[in-house]
C-alpha cells in the first residue's frame, strides 16, 4: 500500500527540524528551553490569574471578553502570521520539488498547513491561556476547555486559510519574496506598536490603580458588544454560552463557526491549487516589470582616486535602504527606542533634569550601537571575501564601519539630547555638556559594537539577529556597559569636584568641601575616562587582530 | 613590478584541518602570460590551493607568491595585482550591476573619472549586461552573476587571474566569449590560472596543466609531457586525467549499478 504524500512530506520536515536541533549548539538549545519555560510560566501564570479574576469579578462582561479575545487573536494573527504563510506556501525553495513530484496540490496544501500555522499557533497559545483563565474564574465545566481548545485551533486554521487566500490573489502581481519581506516589515512594526501600546496601557493602569475599586469597563464592554456579529467573535459567543449552560446557543455558534471555517479553508485550497498551477507560487515568477525602472543616464563619477573606506560606507548605505528585511527590523526598534527614551524614562523624585538627560543619552547610545554597530561587519556576509581579496586592511574596514555607523547614531542621539535639553529648559552650557557626552558615548559605543561584531562574526547567517555569536554579543554588552559607566561616572566626579571646589559639600557624601578632595575627584574622573577609553582601544585592537587571521567562513564556502 | 619571471608561485603549500590534510606539499610556477590549467576530482584540493594563492586561507606550511610578492607577508602588493573569481561569486544582491562595478573599482583605488566610466561601459556591453545594469544583482540569473563577477575582475586589469570554474552557468556564446577573452588577455601578458572540470576547455586553452588528486599534485606539464608521463602518445586529456586520478573504471561502476539485484 502506498504511503500518503502528506505523511511523507511531514516526516521529511520533521527529520529536517530534528537534525537542525541536533546540530545546534546544545547550550543555546538548553538556554532557549529554560528561557521559554521560565518566561512561559511567569507570563502565562500572570495572564491566567488576570483572566480568572476578570471572569470571576465581571460575569456580565464574560461574553464581551471572550468574543473580544477571539477577535483580538484573529487580528493579531492576521498581522504577524503572514510571513510564515508566504514562506511556507509560496516562497519555499522545496516547493519546486513538490510540484514536480506526483503529489496533488491539495496534499501540498495540507502538508504545509502545520508549518504555515506555526506563527499563528504561537500567538494562539497566549490567547488559549487567557480563555482558560476566564473559564476557571467562571467555574466552567470541562466541556468549556475542550471546546476552547478546538475553537482556538479552528480560528488559527481559519485565519491561516484567509491569509493563504489573500496571498494567492496578491501573488499574481507581486513576487512572493517581496511580499514576504513587506509582510515581515508590517508584522514587526505592528508587533512593536502593539507591545508598546500594551506597556503604556499597563503603566497607565497600574499608575492609576486604586485598591478596592472595580475598574470601569462599561465603555470597553459596549464597544465589544458592537462587534458581536463579526465572525471572529462567534467562537467567543459559543464559549460564553457553555458557561451559561445554554446548549442551543453553544451548538448554533459552534456550528456556524465550523461551517465558516470549512468554506474558507476549502476556498484557500482551491485557490492555492490554481496559484501553483499558474506557477506563481514558485519563487515569485511574476512580471519582470516589477523590477525594471526607467533608465537614467549613467552618472560619471567625479575625478580623484577611489577610496575603499567611502566605497564600503556608500555600499552599506545603498544596500541598507534597499533591504526590506533589515529595514523591517530597524523601524520597530526605532519605535521602541523613541518610546522608551521619551515616554518611559522619566525623572525620578529628586533627580535633576540634567542627569535624566544624561541617562537618556547613554541609553540611546547603547541601544543604537547594539543594534547597528555589532552587526556592521558580520552583515557583509560572503561579501567579506571580496574585502579580504581587495588591498584593504582589516583596520581600514573597521574604520569604515565605525564611520558609517557613527553618523546615524550621533544624529539620533544629537536630536534626542538637544530636544530633551531644550524641552527641559537646560542652560546652553548644560545642553553643550549633554551634546558632548552624546558624541563621546556615540564614538565609544559604536567602536566597541563594531569591534565586538568583528571578534565573533557569523558571516554565513542570512539573519542579522544571528550574525554575531554569543562571545561577540556579551563583549558588546559588557564593553559598552563598562564604557558607559566609566564615562557617566567620570562626568559625575567632575561635577562633584566643581561642587567641592566651590565649597559646597554634597549631602550624604562623607567628603569635605576642600580643594584637596576636589583635586582627588578630578584625578579619579580622569582615570575613569581613561579607563573607558582603554576599553575602546582594547576592543578595537582585539577586533583588528581577529579579523586579520579570520578564515572560518571562507573555508566553509 | 617585481623582477621574478613567475607570476604565480606555490612553494610546498600544505593545508590541514585537524588531522585531515586537504593540500599536501603542492609546488608549481606559472610564468607571465601563460594560461595554466588546474584539474582534479571533486574534493581534490583545487579550490583550497587557489584560496591559499589569493590569500583567503593561510597555509599550514609553505608560501604563495604573486608577481614575486608573498601573499601573506606583502598582502597589499599581492592583492593589488590579483583577481580571483570564486566558483559561486558573491555579488552584493542589493546593488545594481553598475554600482557593484563602481564599488569594486573604489575598493581597488582605481582613479574615478571618464576613463573608468568608459571601461565600465565597454565591459557591460561586452558581457551583454548594458541594458540590465540598472537592475539589482539579486534579480540576476546565475550566468549574469558570473558575468558581472568577471567584469569586476577585468575592470581593474589585474596582472594575474585565478579563476575557479569561470564558465560555470554561462550560455555557449558567453562561454566562448570568456575563452577568447582569456586567450587575448594572455597574449597581452596577463597570467591566468584556470581551475575547471571541463577538460575540453583546459585542453584548448592551457599551455600547461596541473592535475591534483586527494591533496597531491600528481602531474604538471604540457599535453606532450603528460602523455610521456602516462606512457601513451595518443591519449586525450580525459584519458590522462582518469589514469592519473586512479579509481574504479566507470564501466565497472555502471555494471555494478545496473546488475540485477538478488
Amino acid at each position: 500500500m502506498s504511503r500518503s504524500a502528506v505523511g511523507i512530506i511531514l516526516r521529511a520536515e520533521w527529520r529536517a527540524w530534528r537534525n537542525r536541533i541536533a546540530k545546534a549548539n546544545p547550550l543555546r538549545v538548553v538556554g532557549l528551553v529554560v528561557f521559554a519555560l521560565l518566561g512561559g510560566t511567569v507570563f502565562g501564570g500572570f495572564l491566567f490569574a488576570l483572566a480568572a479574576a476578570a471572569g470571576h469579578l465581571l460575569p456580565s462582561a464574560r461574553d464581551a471578553m471572550l468574543s473580544g479575545a477571539f477577535t483580538a487573536l484573529s487580528v493579531l494573527m492576521l498581522v504577524v502570521g503572514f510571513p510564515s504563510v508566504i514562506a511556507t506556501y509560496f516562497a519555499g525553495r522545496d516547493l519546486m520539488q513538490l510540484v514536480l513530484a506526483p503529489v496533488r496540490s491539495i496534499e501540498i496544501f495540507l502538508a504545509r498547513s502545520l508549518f504555515a500555522m506555526s506563527a499563528n499557533l504561537l500567538v494562539a497559545v497566549v490567547f488559549l491561556i487567557f480563555v482558560a483563565g476566564v473559564g476557571a474564574g467562571s467555574g466552567a465545566s470541562p466541556l468549556y476547555y475542550l471546546l476552547a481548545l478546538a475553537l482556538v485551533f479552528v480560528q488559527v486554521l481559519l485565519v491561516t486559510a484567509l491569509q493563504a487566500t489573500f496571498m494567492a490573489a496578491v501573488l499574481r502581481w507581486v513576487p512572493a519574496r517581496i511580499a514576504r519581506d513587506v509582510a515581515v516589515a508590517v508584522a514587526s512594526i505592528a508587533g512593536g506598536g502593539l507591545y508598546l501600546a500594551w506597556n503604556l496601557t499597563l503603566r497607565q493602569t497600574l499608575g492609576s490603580f486604586a485598591p478596592r475599586h472595580q475598574p470601569d469597563l462599561s465603555s470597553l464592554v459596549s464597544s465589544l458588544q458592537r462587534i458581536e456579529w463579526v465572525p471572529s467573535s462567534w467562537p467567543g459567543h459559543a464559549l460564553s454560552a457553555v458557561i451559561e449552560g445554554n446548549a442551543a446557543a453553544t451548538l448554533v455558534w459552534t456550528g456556524i463557526t465550523l461551517v465558516f471555517a470549512i468554506v474558507v479553508v476549502g476556498a484557500a485550497a482551491l485557490l492555492y491549487e490554481r496559484t501553483l498551477l499558474a506557477g506563481l507560487g514558485l519563487l515569485g515568477g511574476v512580471p519582470s516589470r516589477w523590477r525594471t525602472r526607467r533608465r537614467k543616464p549613467p552618472r560619471v563619477a567625479a575625478a580623484g582616486a577611489g577610496s575603499p573606506g567611502f566605497a564600503i560606507a556608500r555600499k552599506d548605505w545603498i544596500a541598507y535602504r534597499r533591504d526590506i528585511r533589515r529595514l523591517s527590523r530597524f523601524l520597530p526598534a526605532m519605535i521602541f527606542l523613541l518610546a522608551y527614551a521619551v515616554l518611559l524614562i522619566r525623572p525620578g523624585r529628586g533627580i535633576d533634569l540634567f542627569w535624566n538627560d544624561v541617562f537618556v543619552v547613554a541609553f540611546v547610545s547603547l541601544f543604537m550601537s547594539m543594534m547597528f554597530a555589532t552587526t556592521a561587519i558580520p552583515a557583509e556576509r560572503r561579501g567579506y571575501q571580496l574585502l579580504r581579496l581587495a588591498p584593504v586592511t582589516s583596520w581600514q574596514l573597521i574604520r569604515a564601519k565605525v564611520l558609517f555607523t557613527l553618523v546615524p547614531v550621533l544624529a539620533l542621539t544629537g536630536v534626542i539630547s538637544l530636544g530633551l535639553s531644550l524641552a527641559g529648559g537646560n542652560s546652553p552650557w548644560k545642553t553643550l555638556q549633554v551634546a558632548l557626552l552624546a558624541v563621546w558615548l556615540g564614538v565609544g559605543c559604536v567602536s566597541i559594537g563594531v569591534s565586538a561584531g568583528a571578534i565573533d562574526p557569523n558571516f554565513e547567517s542570512a539573519d542579522d539577529r544571528r550574525s554575531v555569536g554569543i562571545v561577540g554579543t556579551f563583549a558588546a554588552m559588557g564593553g559598552e556597559l563598562a564604557f558607559g559607566l566609566f564615562s557617566v561616572g567620570a562626568l559625575a566626579l567632575f561635577y562633584l569636584a566643581a561642587s567641592l571646589a566651590a565649597g559646597n559639600a554634597v549631602a550624604g557624601l562623607p567628603v569635605a568641601a576642600t580643594p584637596a578632595f576636589a583635586l582627588a575627584s578630578v584625578v579619579i574622573a580622569v582615570a575613569l575616562a581613561a579607563a573607558g577609553a582603554s576599553v575602546v582601544v582594547l576592543m578595537l585592537w582585539l577586533a583588528n587582530s581577529h579579523l586579520r587571521g579570520f578564515e572560518n567562513s571562507i573555508v566553509s564556502n | 613590478m617585481s623582477q621574478t619571471p613567475h607570476a604565480v608561485e606555490a612553494r610546498h603549500l600544505v593545508k590541514g584541518y585537524g588531522v585531515v590534510r586537504a593540500v599536501q606539499d603542492v609546488s608549481f610556477q606559472v610564468p607571465r602570460g601563460e594560461i595554466f590549467g588546474f584539474l582534479g576530482a571533486n574534493g581534490a584540493g583545487k579550490t583550497t590551493t587557489l584560496r591559499m594563492l589569493c590569500g583567503l586561507i593561510r597555509p599550514t606550511a609553505g608560501t604563495a607568491l604573486i608577481d614575486g610578492f608573498d601573499v601573506f607577508a606583502q598582502p597589499m602588493e599581492a592583492k593589488a595585482r590579483l583577481g580571483y573569481l570564486d566558483e559561486e561569486p558573491f555579488i552584493h544582491p542589493h546593488l545594481t550591476g553598475r554600482e557593484f562595478l563602481d564599488y569594486i573599482a573604489d575598493l581597488y583605488r582605481m582613479p574615478r573619472g571618464p576613463e573608468r566610466h568608459r571601461r565600465m561601459e565597454r565591459l557591460l556591453g561586452l558581457f551583454e549586461l548594458a541594458d540590465r545594469d540598472g537592475e539589482l544583482v539579486g534579480a540576476y540569473s546565475h550566468g549574469m552573476k558570473q558575468k558581472i563577477g568577471l567584469a569586476s575582475l577585468l575592470i581593474r586589469e589585474p596582472s594575474v587571474l585565478l579563476l575557479d570554474e569561470p564558465t560555470n552557468g554561462l550560455d555557449p556564446r558567453s562561454a566562448r566569449l570568456v575563452k577568447d577573452l582569456l586567450e587575448e588577455l594572455a597574449t597581452r601578458g596577463t597570467t591566468v590560472l584556470l581551475s575547471t572540470h571541463i577538460l575540453e576547455v583546459a585542453q584548448a586553452l592551457c599551455r600547461r596543466i596541473a592535475i591534483m588528486d586527494r591533496g597531491h599534485l600528481v602531474a604538471t606539464g604540457t599535453m606532450e609531457e603528460l602523455r610521456t608521463q602516462a606512457g601513451s602518445a595518443q591519449a586525450t586529456l580525459e584519458d590522462l586525467f582518469l589514469s592519473l586520478t586512479a579509481g574504479p573504471e566507470s564501466s565497472e561502476l555502471i555494471e555494478r549499478l545496473l546488475a540485477p539485484q538478488p
